[in-house]
């Protein structure tokens, strides 16, 4: 079974997901959830929750930001919350975090989700021995590693096959200080950077409570990967909406839902697909692969 | 009075063996390293393991430490070998290893179980769990990410007795560390597993996208950048101090024999001055101008005292620092002649002002008046690299002294 998981910034746009075949939804709050399309309160999440189990589907809480003490400290109180909401899983990045669980011996699985740091089946495993039930796979990998890795796994390795990943995450405002040092307002639009090396890059940049965070210059999509990755028993599949608001984003994941029910029937066709998800992205986010069709030494 | 006795340790980098004991001649309590494999500098002179087994032959004859970097995020294929590696950096005698990968970590502990093992600031360890849940894996030390501030040390150390290590000194990353892959988008180069092409100090155009129209924020011609100011705990190190931190940790493997010995021999001082008499302790501002004859940036606190504002980070024309160059070193003294006996490393000569500094915090600047060659035949300027010189100086040398000018 391929479980399909997409980020939700609301509760009406929650509900438009699991109509279009999301499994598992992937929402979190401030100040433990990071780069979220839309941060929600205790309630929300309480809310979509509910939402999800009467219709059979799932939830997993985002928790993975590097946390400091005074997170640390307002842990336990969000997961003893979490557990009693009834949250399929959290999602952690920080071994503090994960030790706090295992503490409070909540009947709450984790996922392991480190960005950039989980890159190998051994530390994978590692995490798995600390009790995780799987872990999300580093942008920064080949389609080649990941199915060497997941072949040495009993354990999903969850992998993203849509949207923005993010490459940089820094704890210091970056954007104000430079509208800072330049004495200028600060935008509130949706800002960019650009390498002016590479005419055509455009890395989405923001600023939150947890510091500057930087994306890729396309919005990564597998799409036209999906059977291969099926094959070789990569089955969790996320799509990102962090950049990506509202009704559009739940046509995309409505597209890979469709593509998820042609691979199981063995009828998927990869450019069909690859031609409708190009209609739909906005045309300013080129879609790219990033690191997943690379060889594993082009990189180094 | 009262006097500190868990003094913590003074940790320099050291490229290669040179370095390395230079960095302990000049004070440090212990010194880091790379191995042919698994570090995060690729390009920094790494050891072989016979040189690893002379430099802690001769860290551990002075009372030193040698750790090894083994920093790297591994991918699949990466980690093989690393079991022989950890058993081999154990039998020559390696006091502890810095990992940050947990595959590596597992490696280690199989492979060589009673090698300390240090978490990497790789790792981003910023709150007294994380501490809590490697000490409960057998890890003697973590080094803090540089984005945690000294209230956040001293409320760690009320929660944790795992050995803390803190960078004090040396150039930082602007990201939290590992969690930046920049290099890896931008150039294919894995920053994470030494390739790191430092993307962010990089100059970038900044717009917003107006109706599929980019639309430039650069303001006066000033390019958006996010290049980090270096870091200098110097003026702050009986807050690190008191803060429980039990290792000061100076970054730059990189770096030249003139910065090591430089910082190592500023902050030996200045940790030693405060710790024999904390109560009485004044900052002593030859520390500080012996630092800036190495800076390369400017330099602040980081996150020590506060989230860094704009100040702390390169935007402008870069300050103007004065840069002296490593002339010699000394490799003997006649104190009844009061000849030295030098190895150039810079061309100098005859009526250039230099200045001679030594272990001990020992410096003085006097002007050259004299200088005969190997064949005592008398010489304006010392021109070739390595070559041996001798000239009057005006106070004692002892070998190991070293020579720079402005």
């Amino acid at each position: 079974m391929i479980e399909l998981i997409a980020t939700a910034e609301s509760l009406e746009q929650a509900e438009a997901l699991l109509d279009v075949g999301a499994d598992r939804l992937y929402i979190g709050g401030h100040p433990f959830g990071l780069r979220l399309p839309q941060p929600l309160s205790l309630e929300q999440i309480e809310d979509v929750i509910k939402r999800a189990h009467q219709r059979g589907k799932k939830v997993t809480v985002s928790c993975n930001a590097l946390m400091h003490n005074q997170q640390i400290a307002q842990l336990p109180d969000y997961l003893q919350k979490l557990a009693d909401f009834g949250a399929d899983a959290v999602a952690i990045g920080d071994p503090g975090a994960m030790f706090t669980l295992k503490e409070l011996k909540l009947e709450l699985p984790f996922v392991y989700d480190a960005g950039t740091l989980v890159t190998s089946a051994e530390q994978i495993a590692f995490w798995v021995n600390q009790g995780a039930s799987g872990a999300v796979a580093a942008r920064e990998l080949t389609l080649k590693e990941l199915f060497a890795m997941q072949k040495k796994l009993k354990q999903p390795v969850e992998v993203q096959v849509y949207g923005p990943t993010c490459i940089h995450q820094s704890g210091r405002p970056l954007l104000t200080n430079y509208f800072t040092y330049t004495h200028a307002e600060a935008p509130d639009q949706q800002l960019f950077l650009r390498d002016p090396k590479n005419a055509d890059s455009q890395y989405p940049i923001f600023e939150d409570e947890d510091g500057t965070h930087i994306f890729s210059t396309e919005d990564l999509s597998l799409i036209g990967q999906l059977g291969a990755m099926q094959e070789h028993g990569l089955k969790t599949w996320k799509l990102d909406g962090v950049l990506l608001h509202g009704d559009r984003f739940v046509r995309i994941v409505a597209l890979f839902d469709e593509a998820r029910r042609a691979v199981e029937a063995g009828a998927f066709v990869p450019e069909s697909f690859a031609n409708r998800l190009a209609k739909l992205q906005p045309a300013h986010r080129p879609l790219g692969t990033g690191f997943y069709l690379k060889n594993p030494e082009d990189v180094h | 009075m009262t006097v500190i006795k868990n003094k913590p340790e003074v940790l320099a980098p050291a490229g290669n063996l040179e370095k390395l004991k230079m960095a302990i001649r000049y004070g440090a309590d212990a010194v880091y390293i790379g191995g042919q494999a698994y570090g995060l500098r690729s390009r920094a002179g790494n050891f072989s393991y016979e040189e690893m087994a002379e430099g802690v032959a001769f860290a551990h004859a002075r009372g030193a430490k040698v750790f090894v970097a083994a920093n790297m995020v591994t991918h699949e294929g990466d980690a093989g070998g690393a079991d022989a590696f950890f058993k081999t950096l154990q039998s020559i005698g390696i006091d502890a290893v810095i990992i940050s990968d947990p595959a590596m970590i597992t490696i280690c502990a199989q492979a060589a179980p009673g090698l300390a093992i240090h978490l990497s600031t790789q790792a981003s360890a910023t709150n007294y769990k994380t501490l809590e849940f490697w000490k409960s894996l057998g890890l003697e030390r973590v080094v803090l990410a540089r984005e945690v501030g000294i209230e956040e040390i001293r409320e760690m150390r009320r929660h944790t007795d795992i050995e803390i290590e803190a960078f004090v000194h040396g150039a930082m990353c602007i990201a939290y560390s590992g969690r930046c892959t920049l290099s890896n988008h931008m150039v294919n180069r894995d920053a994470n597993r030494g390739g790191c092409a430092q993307s962010c100090r990089w100059k970038y155009d900044l717009f917003d996208m107006d109706e599929g129209e980019a639309r430039s924020h650069i303001q006066d011609g000033e390019p958006f950048s996010m290049s980090a100011v270096d870091l200098a705990m110097l003026r702050h190190l009986p807050d690190m101090i008191d803060a429980g931190v039990n290792s000061l940790k100076i970054e730059g493997r990189m770096k030249s024999i003139h910065y090591v010995s430089t910082v190592a021999n500023v902050y030996r001082n200045a940790v030693d001055a405060y710790c024999e008499d904390p109560e009485h302790f004044r900052f002593d501002p030859a520390w500080e101008e012996e630092i800036w004859k190495v800076a390369q940036r400017d330099l602040s606190t980081g996150f020590y005292y506060g989230v860094p504002g704009e100040k702390e980070q390169l935007f402008g024309k870069p300050r103007k620092i004065p840069k002296y160059t490593f002339a010699a070193q000394v490799l003997d003294y006649n104190p009844e002649t009061h000849l030295a006996t030098l190895e150039q490393r810079n061309h100098f000569g005859v009526g250039e002002e230099v200045e001679f500094y030594g272990p001990g915090f020992v410096h003085f600047k006097q002007t050259v008046r004299d200088l005969w060659n190997e064949d005592g035949e008398p010489i304006d300027r010392a021109p070739n690299p390595m070559m041996t010189v001798t000239m009057t100086v005006d106070a004692p040398v002892e070998p190991y002294f070293l020579m720079r000018k402005k």
